[in-house]
Formats: C-alpha cells, sequence, structure tokens
C-alpha cells in the first residue's frame, strides 16, 4: 500500500466516510461538519503516523484531500 | 428568574462547554496512551459535567435552555485558523481556559447574580484553574520539542486573537453583555 493510500484510508476511518468520497479534488470543507473534525483529523493522523509533522502555516493552503495527502507525502514512513 | 440576556449567556456558555468536551473527547480517542491523553480525558469529562451544571442551572432559575449555533471556540478557528499540532491546541486552549475564567470571575461579581448561578460559576472555575494547570505543565513537557520559543510566540499569537474574537463577540452581542457589564459595574471590555 503506498503511503498516500494509506494516509487516505485513515482520513476515511476520522471522517467516517467511504473512501471513494476522498477524491484528490474533494473539498475538506465539505467532508466535515465543523472545522474542528479538521483539526482533529490532522492531529490523529500525526499520531497515528508517529509523528509531529506540521504547524500552522503549513497547513494554511489546504484546501482539499489531494492537497493534504501531498503534505503527508515524504513524511509518512512505511 | 433570569431574564433573557442572562438566559442567553447561561446558554452560550453551555454550548461552548460541550463543544470543549466533544473536542478534546475525540482527540483523546485519537491519541497515543501517556499523561497528555490522560489529563486530556480528565478535561473533556470537566467539561461535560460543566455542560450538564449550566442545563441543570438554567433550569433551576427557571430559564429556558436555548440552542446557540456557534460555540465561542469556533470563532478562534476562524479567527487564527486551524492549529495543526498537539502544542497550538494545547496553546490555543490555554489562551480560552483563560478567558473562561475571566469571563465567569466577571459573571460573579456581578451584582444581583442567582445564588444557583453563582454556586455554578464557583464550582466551575475549580475545574478550569486545574485545566490552566495541567495544559500549563504539558506544554513545559513539549519544550524540547517545540522549543520555548515557538511556545511562547504560538501563545503570544493566540492571545492576540483572543482580544479580537473577544471584542467582536462584545460588539455583535452588545445588548447581551452590555447588560451583564452594567451589572458588573462596567467591567465587561
Amino acid at each position: 500500500m503506498t503511503n498516500q493510500s494509506r494516509v487516505r484510508e485513515k482520513m476515511a476511518e476520522f471522517l467516517g466516510r467511504p473512501i471513494n468520497d476522498l477524491d484528490n479534488h474533494a473539498l475538506l470543507a465539505d467532508l466535515v461538519v465543523e472545522s474542528f473534525m479538521l483539526v482533529e483529523m490532522v492531529i490523529g493522523l500525526q499520531e497515528e503516523f508517529g509523528g509531529r509533522f506540521f504547524v500552522q502555516d503549513d497547513l494554511k493552503d489546504i484546501k482539499t484531500v489531494g492537497d493534504l495527502l501531498m503534505l503527508f507525502e515524504g513524511l509518512v514512513h512505511t | 428568574m433570569i431574564d433573557d440576556s442572562e438566559n442567553w449567556i447561561l446558554s452560550l456558555y453551555r454550548t461552548s462547554e460541550i463543544a470543549g468536551s466533544l473536542f478534546f473527547g475525540r482527540l483523546a480517542k485519537s491519541m497515543k496512551p501517556g499523561p497528555i491523553q490522560r489529563d486530556m480525558t480528565k478535561h473533556f469529562a470537566d467539561e461535560a459535567m460543566h455542560s450538564w451544571y449550566w442545563s441543570s442551572c438554567v433550569q433551576e432559575v427557571g430559564g429556558t435552555l436555548i440552542k446557540i449555533k456557534e460555540a465561542y471556540q469556533e470563532q478562534y478557528l476562524a479567527a487564527v485558523g486551524l492549529p495543526a499540532n498537539l502544542m497550538e491546541v494545547l496553546a490555543i486552549t490555554q489562551v480560552f481556559e483563560k478567558r473562561v475564567i475571566h469571563q465567569y470571575q466577571l459573571h460573579s461579581q456581578s451584582a444581583m447574580v442567582h445564588p444557583a448561578v453563582q454556586k455554578t460559576l464557583a464550582t466551575i472555575m475549580i475545574d478550569e484553574k486545574w485545566h490552566i494547570r495541567w495544559i500549563h505543565d504539558a506544554l513545559k513537557t513539549m519544550e524540547p520539542e517545540y522549543g520555548p520559543d515557538l511556545i511562547q510566540a504560538t501563545l503570544t499569537r493566540y492571545w492576540e486573537a483572543d482580544q479580537l474574537v473577544y471584542e467582536k463577540t462584545i460588539t455583535e452581542h452588545a445588548e447581551r453583555v452590555h447588560y451583564l457589564a452594567a451589572k458588573s459595574g462596567g467591567r465587561m471590555a
């Protein structure tokens, strides 16, 4: 399984959505009921993959599932 | 019996306590076991109890709970953006908890506060002081990882945002908070 597949799978778990909903163009804002869920998911993913990778500035321009996957790419160890 | 303004304020407190509890509850679930997860668990349990205290209090004083759409904390996220790591979450929570204590102190110092409201404020403030302490200690333990300067800079950034959010809230709900300010001798802002 690729890094992106692993992260996408975990994202689907956090959001309680089918993985098919999480294509690269899907807007994160459309996938969550409230913005708190995004915070929980990002921190949960960092916990899951063993590190605290990001600071607030890193998330400034993250709008889509694909954007977030790119951010994790290279940071998640297989 | 409380009036509409105080009824709304108590309902806002209740909504914010629920939001805090749910947020930390879900976050604690996804965290690895350890001291931070342990204390976060107590924190969200406290916040859930606080919402129950406010629900019971409003009932006791003859008010009617109002469903408020947006918790106070959600305005923080709109003002400062999403925190991206646990340190940033704890820093923003530290700022928020201090704001809560400040607000509850103002409320408790108001004239003619119903004894049930006074008792609820006093009970909750004991827990809130512990929240500030455990988060302070947790941020200390993060200094080797993030560096004290970054943690301090993050707290400062959130303090500045807090001022803006508080002022915005006061402006938006001037009629309601003006009432409370009048009760507390104008110390609200």
